[in-house]
């Protein structure tokens, strides 16, 4: 299961990043990483973008990038 | 007296510009840093004898070269002169941020760490030990609070401090494993006596190496040792992948940086009661919610230029009566014609008529601002990189794209947010159709000149928003053609919502308008004394004498009649039984009445004739047939042209060319009024379409090249500009002529 599929203040634990090269480091850098809980807290209209809360922070991501994150539900 | 050069560094919205200004106080100026266009801020402290300079470089998540202007912090820290790092953390946020901290100690630089936002902090509960965490790093952490300035004062005392002593170098540890892989490298190095020409200590080589840092290896590489050092790396890698069981050399240092933040937070840091961050979730559940989000934006948008134009509206009023006041009393005094022309027509009404927007250009950079410093942006970013995107756009566009209403040059500058090189291009093309505040003049100028006062700061807004849909356009146009390629990938932090400081909102707006009043001080005011020159000269006595020779003809005639109308009443009472006289001394009446007009019109007639053979009017004679089509007069030509230096230079321009033009129409001498019957609706309209279109003026062009690193981008965007603005002019005037 991928982080685009969970619903809405769903939590979940991040099992594996798929994402490449410089996008992973990116989600390294904001605090995402294996084993870390996040939280899907509100999607754009239309299933665009998706806004997840980890820790003490907010990100913001497109359904593709979510793709590419698996998770696990909390 | 010496100098302390101060890299802050720090991840975004951590408060670092906010940190600067409250240490120095109102001591503080940012200018442009050399070269890198980094802004620096430098703060004298008068308590001690040191001046203290900071450089404020852009925020950064990490030291991986992810956009541009993270690269720009990262070549900054790794090349520079400075004396030591002032790492600004956010003590709300402190495990991520410990990230960064991770790999700035990499550098091993001198550093102090400011544990910011502290007062934010203590209320939600959050506690820090910052002596135990002095201790782990071997770096002096202290807990302070820009906003309410608590330990300040501490804070240049450690920085003085550590300034004098000699590098304590930063305590990291990696897990067991890595560091014996390390011990290993560095018992190598050492066996051979080897010493680093740069200061790098071998346990840096070590880590640099192992973390397979490019400069390191490229370093290494120089020395023949490095045959013999590679097979013992190539070990110390295979261990370290075995025991992370990972292939990949940037997960094991995430999962080592993240480690030791977390093990780090685990020891300093102590939550009592995890409450409060529902405040930015509240808001947050309003202003991105699926449906009502776009519409909110909207309407802020809206409300910014509504404000922008109503709001300002009021004191213009004052500065353009008090530029009249200033005009007429100064131009008393002054005999000499020629220099009261200059003074009057020519500086104080190009110069009165660029001030005249300040408070315009007041509220719009307040506005921007605001939107930057309370965390709205990136909420814009996410509500709007679906539609975006469609246009071939990023979510983070925006940014540089609202930016851009500012001024173009920061707004080419906060492009660098875009990592693909690419996008980055891209949105660079669009920016320029984002209004930015130079234009704003020439707009309120233009929709106070044509429509009522209740429909003007809608029309401003249509203005902008226009802009802003043709920008889109264009991006998908070329999109398609000119940049395709592959989408960057949407990831961006969305910050806590914060009241940003009075202080430092004061600080953005004051700096801006500063600028903006020394523009219209130097730049303006030559430029104003150069359009004046060069409209006023060469004077043509021939014209000037045969038109005065035709007017005080008709003058002579008027008075004639005057005199006939005068006597005229008398023979009436006497003679009232001739008709005919009667009729002829109506028909006298009506005379002058005709002559005055001609008069008028040969007054008007011979200033268009002066004009026209000025060296002014004989280059607007030359681009004349360029603009023709989108109807616009020669006057209206140069004033295009003389703006590309800089958009404010359009209103002076025509401040100027009709001030002198007009002293016929004293009586009403606002410059709208002037604009208002001097131009037809048509061609009007048409202006301030190619003005909203073509090129950035020549400083945003110079920095454009700059960014974009080439040539060939530059001369397209002349060129894209350019023609844009002449087609989309020409249809918005023969559209209009059909209609008017």
């Amino acid at each position: 299961m991928d982080l685009s599929q969970i619903t809405k203040n769903q939590k979940a634990h991040i099992t594996h990043i798929y994402a490449q090269h410089s996008l992973k480091k990116r989600l390294f850098s904001l605090g995402l990483g294996v084993g870390k809980e996040v939280e899907v807290v509100e999607t754009s209209l239309q299933k665009n973008t998706i806004k997840i809360t980890l820790g003490f922070s907010a990100v913001a991501l497109r359904f593709d990038e979510a793709k590419l994150i698996e998770v696990e539900v909390a | 007296m010496k100098k302390i050069v101060i890299a802050l560094v720090g991840q975004p919205n951590v408060g670092k510009s906010h940190l600067a200004n409250a240490i120095s106080g109102s001591n503080l100026k940012i200018g442009n840093f050399a070269g890198v266009t980094v802004e620096k801020a430098t703060a004298h402290l008068s308590t001690e004898d040191f001046s203290i300079e900071f450089i404020d470089l852009p925020g950064l998540y990490s030291l991986e070269d992810f956009s541009a202007d993270e690269k720009v912090t990262k070549d900054f820290l790794l090349t520079a002169e400075y004396d030591l790092i002032l790492n600004v953390l956010d003590s709300t946020n402190l495990e991520r941020n410990l990230m960064l901290t991770t790999e700035l100690m990499e550098l091993q630089k001198k550093m102090i760490i400011a544990l910011n936002m502290d007062d934010e902090a203590i209320k939600e509960g959050i506690d820090i030990n910052a002596d135990a965490m002095s201790k782990i790093l071997s770096i002096p952490c202290i807990r302070v609070s820009s906003k309410t300035k608590t330990n300040i004062d501490l804070l240049v005392e450690k920085i003085l401090h550590v300034n004098k002593n000699p590098l304590v170098a930063p305590k990291m540890i990696y897990s067991d494993e890595v560091e014996e892989q390390l011990q290993t490298i560095v018992k190598f190095l050492d066996d051979k006596h080897f010493h680093a020409t740069n200061a790098l200590t071998n346990r840096q080589i070590a880590v640099g190496l192992l973390w397979q840092k490019k400069e390191m290896y490229a370093y290494m590489h120089e020395h023949p040792l490095y045959v013999e050092l590679q097979p013992i790396l190539n070990n110390a890698l295979g261990h370290v992948y075995m025991y992370c069981q990972c292939e990949e050399i940037e997960e094991v240092i995430n999962r080592q940086h993240s480690a030791f933040s977390t093990g780090l937070c685990a020891e300093v840091l102590r939550v009592t009661n995890a409450k409060s961050k529902n405040f930015t979730q509240a808001i947050d559940a309003v202003l991105i919610h699926k449906l009502f989000g776009i519409p909110i934006f909207i309407f802020l948008m809206w409300g910014l230029f509504q404000l922008t134009f109503s709001l300002g509206e009021i004191p213009m009023g004052w500065i353009e009566d008090s530029f009249g006041w200033l005009g007429d009393t100064v131009g008393e005094t002054i005999s000499n014609e020629a220099l009261k022309s200059l003074i009057v027509d020519g500086i104080i009404a190009g110069v009165g008529s660029v001030i005249m927007f300040l408070p315009n250009i007041m509220i719009l950079f307040l506005g921007i601002a605001l939107l930057e410093t309370t965390g709205y942006m990136s909420r814009a970013a996410f509500l709007l990189d679906g539609f975006f995107h469609k246009f071939g756009l990023h979510g983070k566009s925006f940014v540089p794209l609202v930016t851009g209403f500012g001024c173009s040059v920061p707004a080419y500058m906060a492009a660098r947010t875009l990592k693909n090189k690419k996008d980055r291009l891209l949105t660079m093309f669009i920016i320029g159709f984002m209004s930015c505040g130079a234009r704003l003049p020439v707009f309120v100028l233009f929709s106070g000149a044509f429509f009522e006062e209740e429909m003007a700061g809608n029309v401003l807004f249509g203005i902008y928003i226009t802009g802003a849909l043709l920008g889109l356009i264009a991006a998908k146009i070329l999109r398609v053609t000119a940049f395709k390629g592959e989408d960057e990938p949407f990831v961006m932090e969305m910050p806590k919502y914060r009241l940003p400081s009075l202080k430092l909102l004061w600080f953005v707006v004051y700096s801006k308008s500063a600028m903006y009043i020394k523009k219209a001080g130097t730049f303006i005011l030559l430029a104003s004394m150069l359009i004046w020159f060069i409209s006023s000269y060469p004077q043509n006595s021939l014209i000037e004498e045969e038109y005065t020779t035709k007017i005080e003809a008709l003058q002579a005639q008027l008075d004639d009649a005057a005199s006939a109308e005068t006597v005229a009443p008398n023979k009436e009472a006497t003679e009232e039984t001739k008709p005919t006289e009667e009729t002829t001394a109506e028909l006298s009446a009506q005379d002058s009445g005709s002559l005055e007009d001609t008069i008028a019109a040969l007054e008007n007639e011979k200033h268009e004739k002066l004009m026209e053979n000025t060296y002014l009017g004989l280059m607007g004679k030359v681009v004349e047939p360029f603009f023709a089509p989108l109807g616009f007069d020669w006057k209206m030509g140069v004033a295009t042209i003389s703006g590309l230096a800089a958009k404010e230079v359009i209103v002076s321009t025509l401040g100027v060319l009709y001030s002198l033009g007009d002293e016929v129409t004293e009586e009403d001498n606002s410059l709208r009024e002037i604009i208002a019957s001097n131009m037809n609706f048509a061609s009007a309209m048409a202006f301030i379409v190619f003005v909203m279109i073509y090129l950035p003026c020549l400083a945003a062009t110079a920095v454009f090249y700059k960014e974009a690193e080439s040539l060939k981008y530059t001369v397209y965007l002349v060129l894209f500009t350019f023609i844009t603005a002449w087609v989309l002019a020409f249809i918005t005037y023969r559209t209009l002529l059909l209609f008017t």
